[in-house]
């Protein structure tokens, strides 16, 4: 048996002891859960493991903003005035020999100089380009993280990395593990949702398992909500049955269940009637939090959006919604960021979704107060080369893993700090390099977590989200 | 700082121990008690990776533990004051201490003093038990000589009679025929077959309830549900576009060779090597599709090289995985840290495949499906068999047609013309099929750290793991020599590895619970001597799965109750002993299936290509080369059993997600059991569930009677038992309900009529109709009807 499984289920027993009333529905089953000892801040008061967070977090959640296809650290970021200098001329062997390359195979390689105009930016000063103006009026609140490197050069592969830790199959994502960890103080909405947009070139495929849960039990796997049809699978109603029809059908199961349970006292009965109930509740706080009607116009317009219409400005908004009702990650896909050529053309209509949005996210959580315990992530699954891509009308960039950048704001972070930095080129991080597992042990850390100490035994081996190479908290970007 | 280990052992007894060995257990033995300690707590640092070891200090053998290193020495046999490692497991130092506080483990006051004992004992070791070749134990004796049903039931009364406990009662008759229904055959028994089975009271009921369900054809399909999980049958690539490719004969396979009863042997030998056999049949091409089922990519921009890499590292892990319960996955980028699988075992084991031609696999582009070459074009294996049946009856039809009168010839002439349609339009069901083609093997390297843009490795010769029984042969080790290796009699895991998931199957529990890791850090099987005998009882046999599967299902063990009684729920909380039952959520398919049957919209017929039952518009909305929309099937395959759904990797349906079934991605050998609210909303209001009980609800009202004669009847259509009337009286309250909700509504009624494309009796009331859908949908949503007891 899974040892989460195992606890889960002798504490189901032992709730059998305690507990008489049952119809419970996720806060009671959660209480359930606890076990006597759960002090207030033990996360296995909300469904986590018992001991977590190991020290006082500074964050209470993550909402990260994954730019899917992988954006240009070039053209935001990261400023290299000598790349601008060498524009057209080839790219020299000594950075290139040996590496991984991708579409860029078996070509002629030569520099491309940043395509925008960089400025500093608030009393910080930092260097972000023009092409993302509203993310440079929250400069102070974001610590820039310039010297990112991952292992895998293709999508797929990539994602998984940036969210498992590793290109294998089968690991848990990241918002899985603080799931598992944490718990979620959600009553009647998933503690990992995820949300996904598309604007921009080629919208790379996203697969599922980039929230799956890997060898975790699998209720800890994000729950996508969707703008079209239902918010969430199987959501709604069957056509024809009203709220009180649907209510007296799950009054009827959870009775009968309830029955069998004196005949046959099957533990797994219990949380069977619990989750019924926490279904049906979810069957109408899901429809409530995907209406915008009670949000204020001017926050609406900060985010450029009129309801939750698939747009990402409409999920960075949901993003705050969620945060509100006590969801532990929320992971927002924006698909369009792979920018092989028709670099400029494609960076203003992805930077115009986009930027807008993940700036008014940032401004209006510091303004409700929950930027303090909400740590904002912003990236892509890698970077883009400082080589020409000539796919398309215009110039573009090919996926880059040596180099690139990220933002993170909230939640313990220190804005208004540049970390780290690529060669003059941009090609490789040369200083305080920042690896995918560092960035997870740095989240974890904010979040009151030990990355050493958060595993699960598979396959023999403790396995943890940082894997089993060195990874680091990134000390330069907390607060 | 040297404590005198008498002392702190007084502390340790004093303060005591739980956990550890329980009072089941015999004198130390170290398999079972000492090596999960020190594979734990100690191998990471001191076993068989070389690189990571500390300090040239190894516990993973016994040489390694007594070696005089500069005069210190870890373990003095028979002495632990003498011994280095009692010096540092008791440190109080955070400098001396081991393990290290850094390593994040530590040592129970229990695990100490077991291995202060063991040394004290005279610290013997033995070899791993998975890698020594079993051999048949003696049958035990018991107490209770009139419980046992055969040999099975000796092993495993012996050790709940050592623990002083008793077996659990038989289950009650109906309870026994729906759990045999669902472990044999995946589906329930109707209503007519329980009341057969209850008041059959012949000697020979069980074994002849037995006996039909194994010659069952939908036992083929239970049994592919979970042999598709371990080689992870998909319908789609997995990476990147995850576009379909085509392999769907290789499913009909499987079901057909779990029907036939084919040799465990011939059927590990035909996938892993069914193309290298002399005049390979198409059959045995279809099984060598085996080894094509692994994820690939077609993305724009992947380095050959490296997904070359990528592809043979998947089929060493599954190969690993599935025969031999290995994670030799991890030796892809070092040694194994707990097991004695090198990274040269790995890479060797690469170069025994290394023939797979691999290179086609490129020239997929972003088409649906995608060409995955080499492929053929060819019948099922079910058809093909079904074809020759009726030659067969051509055959003998044509014999009797002279004979008989004038009424009887038409009538052989209209059997004739049937039977030659239905050859005609099998012959015509030809689908595709991934296949392998041995080709030059590549030369395969030992890539350090797994990376594959370091060639500096050793050029790797094709071999098997160095500590298992070696391939004695001049020339190189091909993929044949690999699966008649794994079916050499003393090879010490096939039979075990397998036997032991069958017992999973039908207990839901292994007899070695790791049913996935057979190294040192898997659990120490709860009944290793029953596990020998029967591995050795597979082999014997010739390697006959329904001789095992039935030999399992006749035990005595296998007939109790899954109710727990208070005594064992105290002393035996996770059924170590099996002194009952177990009882468990059905995997998702069979939730599925159970539903269709029912309500009699499950199609039956066996084998074909993937059905596409509903799905919710839009879910396939972030796949991309090509676009993707799902179209639900519209005929007869919308009805088609849980098997057959196609599988998509990256967007699995959405109600196999919700119970459980994996992605197959990788080797899965145990599914997770979650209990979420995803799965209520499914039960509630997927439309296969809906559509389901509103067919079941015509059903209903095709029985005469009263309100709570129908509910009765309902009630054991789906639960095979008689309802309590309390459980009447809540669906008799929710059928009030619904009829004065609909009464006022009757434009709802007939919207949820509409859910399904199943057509909805015109002469029935659609306010009964819904009404009564009302109740159907509770009893398809109880936990009773989706455990199996």
């Amino acid at each position: 048996m899974h040892p989460y499984e195992e606890y889960q289920r002798a504490m189901t027993r032992r709730s059998f002891l305690g507990h008489a009333s049952l119809g419970i529905g996720a806060a009671a089953a959660s209480t359930m859960l606890a076990g006597p000892t759960a002090s207030a801040m033990d996360a296995s008061a909300v469904g986590g493991l018992p001991g977590l967070p190991h020290f006082a977090p500074k964050a209470k959640r993550v909402i990260f903003l994954c730019m899917a296809g992988g954006p240009s650290h070039l053209e935001t970021f990261d400023y290299k005035p000598e790349l601008e200098r060498m524009d057209g001329q080839p790219m020299p062997e000594s950075f290139t020999k040996g590496q991984p390359i991708a579409q860029l195979q078996g070509q002629e390689l030569k520099c491309l100089g940043p395509r925008y105009k960089f400025r500093r930016h608030g009393e910080s000063g930092q260097e972000i380009a023009d092409i993302i103006p509203r993310t440079a009026e929250i400069a102070d609140d974001i610590a820039i993280i310039r010297s990112m490197h991952t292992d895998q050069i293709n999508h797929d592969p990539a994602h998984t990395v940036m969210n498992t830790g590793t290109s294998i199959s089968g690991r848990p994502s990241m918002g899985a593990w603080v799931t598992y960890g944490l718990g979620t103080e959600s009553h009647d909405l998933p503690g990992f949702v995820v949300l996904t947009s598309v604007g921009g070139r080629n919208p790379q495929p996203i697969a599922s398992r980039q929230w799956g849960a890997g060898f975790l039990p699998s209720r800890f796997q994000g729950v996508e909500f969707y703008s079209k049809g239902d918010p969430v699978h199987y959501v709604r109603n069957p056509a024809g049955v009203s709220r009180m029809q649907q209510r007296q059908v799950v009054d009827a199961i959870s009775r009968l269940n309830e029955l069998r349970y004196q005949q046959v006292a099957n533990p797994e009965i219990e949380t069977r009637i619990a989750q019924m109930e926490l279904a049906f509740r979810m069957q109408q706080s899901i429809p409530e939090l995907m209406d915008f009607s009670d949000e204020p116009r001017h926050v609406l317009e900060s985010y450029g959006t009129e309801g939750s219409d698939g747009s990402f400005a409409a999920n960075c908004l949901l993003a705050r919604r969620l945060a509100e009702r006590g969801t532990r990650f929320i992971h927002l896909y924006h698909r369009g960021w792979d920018h092989h050529g028709d670099l400029t053309r494609y960076m203003e209509i992805c930077c115009g979704l986009c930027d807008g949005p993940s700036a008014a996210l940032v401004k209006d959580l510091k303004e409700r107060g929950m930027l303090e315990e909400t740590l904002v992530i912003w990236g892509g699954e890698f970077g883009r080369t400082p080589m020409f891509q000539g796919k398309g009308k215009d110039p573009g960039r090919d996926h880059h893993i040596r180099g690139f950048s990220m933002w993170m704001a909230g939640g313990g972070v220190k804005g208004g700090v540049t970390y780290g930095a690529t060669d003059e080129l941009g090609y490789n991080a040369v200083e305080n390099r920042v690896h995918v597992r560092d960035l997870h042990a740095t989240m974890l850390h904010l979040l009151g977590i030990d990355h050493h100490r958060l595993s699960v035994k598979f396959q023999g081996l403790d396995t943890r989200l940082t894997g089993v190479e060195e990874a680091h908290v990134v000390d330069g970007v907390l607060g | 700082m040297r404590h005198g280990v008498g002392a702190v052992l007084v502390v340790i007894v004093a303060t005591g121990w739980a956990g550890g060995r329980s009072a089941l257990a015999g004198p130390i033995e170290f398999n079972r008690d000492i090596r999960p300690i020190l594979s734990d707590k100690c191998f990471f640092c001191h076993g068989p990776d070389k690189a990571e070891r500390q300090a040239d200090l190894r516990l993973d053998t016994a040489d390694g533990a007594v070696e005089d290193r500069d005069g210190s020495i870890a373990v003095v046999p028979g002495d632990p004051d003498a011994s280095l490692l009692v010096e540092r497991i008791l440190s109080e130092d955070e400098y001396e201490v081991m393990p290290p506080p850094e390593s994040g483990k530590q040592l129970t006051a229990a695990e100490k003093e077991l291995l202060i004992e063991w040394i004290r004992q005279g610290a013997e070791y033995q070899e791993h038990w998975a890698y020594v070749p079993p051999t048949r134990p003696a049958v035990p004796e018991v107490k209770d000589t009139a419980w046992p049903a055969g040999d099975i039931d000796r092993f495993v009364l012996a050790r709940i009679e050592a623990a002083g406990l008793t077996p659990s009662p038989d289950a009650d008759r109906v309870t026994l025929i729906r759990r045999v229904y669902f472990d044999l055959i995946g589906l329930p028994p109707t209503p007519d077959e329980v009341d057969a089975f209850v008041s059959d009271r012949s000697e020979d009921a069980w074994e002849r309830m037995v006996d039909r369900l194994l010659a069952s054809r939908h036992y083929g399909e239970r049994m592919a549900i979970y042999w598709l999980d371990l080689v992870r049958y998909a319908d789609t690539v997995g990476y990147h576009g995850d576009q379909d490719h085509s392999t769907t004969l290789y499913r009909d396979y499987v079901i057909k060779s779990f029907n036939d009863n084919k040799p465990f042997d011939q059927f590990t030998i035909e996938q892993l090597a069914g193309d290298l056999l002399p005049e390979a049949t198409t059959e045995q091409k279809i099984a060598s599709g085996y080894n094509r089922l692994l994820q690939t990519s077609h993305e724009g921009g992947v380095q050959q090289k490296e997904y070359l890499a990528k592809y043979a590292s998947d089929r060493v892990r599954n190969f690993s995985e599935v025969w031999l319960a290995g994670t030799m996955g991890c030796a892809e980028c070092h040694d194994h840290k707990y097991d004695p699988y090198t990274a040269e075992d790995f890479y060797a084991l690469q170069a025994v495949m290394a023939d797979i031609n691999d290179y086609e696999t490129f020239k997929g582009g972003n088409t649906l499906p995608t060409k995955r070459n080499p492929e053929i074009e060819a019948l099922s294996p079910i058809d093909e068999a079904r074809i020759a049946e009726i030659e067969s009856e051509l055959t003998l039809l044509a014999g009797r047609l002279a004979e008989g009168d004038d009424a009887a010839r038409q009538e052989i002439e209209r059997q004739i013309k049937r039977l030659e349609s239905e050859k005609a339009s099998l012959q015509n069901n030809l689908r595709l099929q991934m296949v392998t083609e041995s080709i030059k093997p590549r030369m395969i390297r030992l890539l350090p750290r797994g990376d594959w843009l370091d060639e500096s490795g050793p050029v790797m010769e094709p071999a098997v793991p160095h500590f298992l029984p070696q391939i004695q042969k001049e020339g190189r080790v091909t993929r044949l020599d690999l699966a008649e290796w794994l079916m050499q009699e003393d090879h010490p895991q096939t039979s075990r590895v397998f036997v032991n998931r069958l017992w999973y199957l039908f207990f839901g529990e292994g007899l070695a619970r790791s049913l996935g890791d057979f190294g040192s850090q898997g659990e120490w099987p709860t009944h290793p001597k029953l596990l020998d005998w029967l591995a050795i009882e597979f082999v014997e046999s010739g390697w006959d799965v329904k001789h095992v599967v039935k030999l399992i299902v006749m035990s005595r063990a296998y007939r109790q109750s899954s109710l727990v009684s208070e005594e064992l729920r105290e002393r035996d909380p996770q059924n170590r002993l099996f002194a009952r039952q177990g009882r468990f959520r059905l995997p998702a398919e069979m939730i599925r299936d159970n539903a269709l049957a029912v309500s009699g919209l499950l199609v039956e017929r066996v084998g074909g290509p993937s059905a596409r039952p509903y799905q919710p518009a839009g879910y396939y909305a972030h796949l991309n080369f090509p676009t993707r929309r799902y179209f639900y099937d519209e005929d007869e395959n919308q009805y088609r059993r849980g098997v057959y759904t196609h599988w998509q990797r990256q967007f699995l349906h959405p109600m196999l997600r919700a119970f459980d079934a994996p992605t197959r991605e990788e080797c899965t050998s145990r599914r997770s059991i979650s209990n979420t609210p995803t799965a209520a909303l499914t039960l509630l209001n997927d439309p296969t569930f809906v559509e389901a009980a509103r067919v079941l609800a015509v059903r209903v009202l095709e029985q005469e009677g009263s309100d709570t004669d129908r509910i009765r009847w309902l009630w054991r259509e789906v639960l095979s038992r008689t309802a309590q009337s309390d459980e009447v009286a809540v669906l008799a309250e929710l059928l009030t309900q619904n009829r004065s909700a609909y009464e006022t509504n009757e434009a709802a009624a007939g919207e949820l009529l509409d859910v399904g494309l199943a057509p909805v009796p015109k002469e029935l009331s659609a306010v009964e109709l819904a009404s009564w859908t009302a109740v159907c949908r509770a009893v398809l949503s109880l936990n009773e009807t989706i455990t199996r007891n």
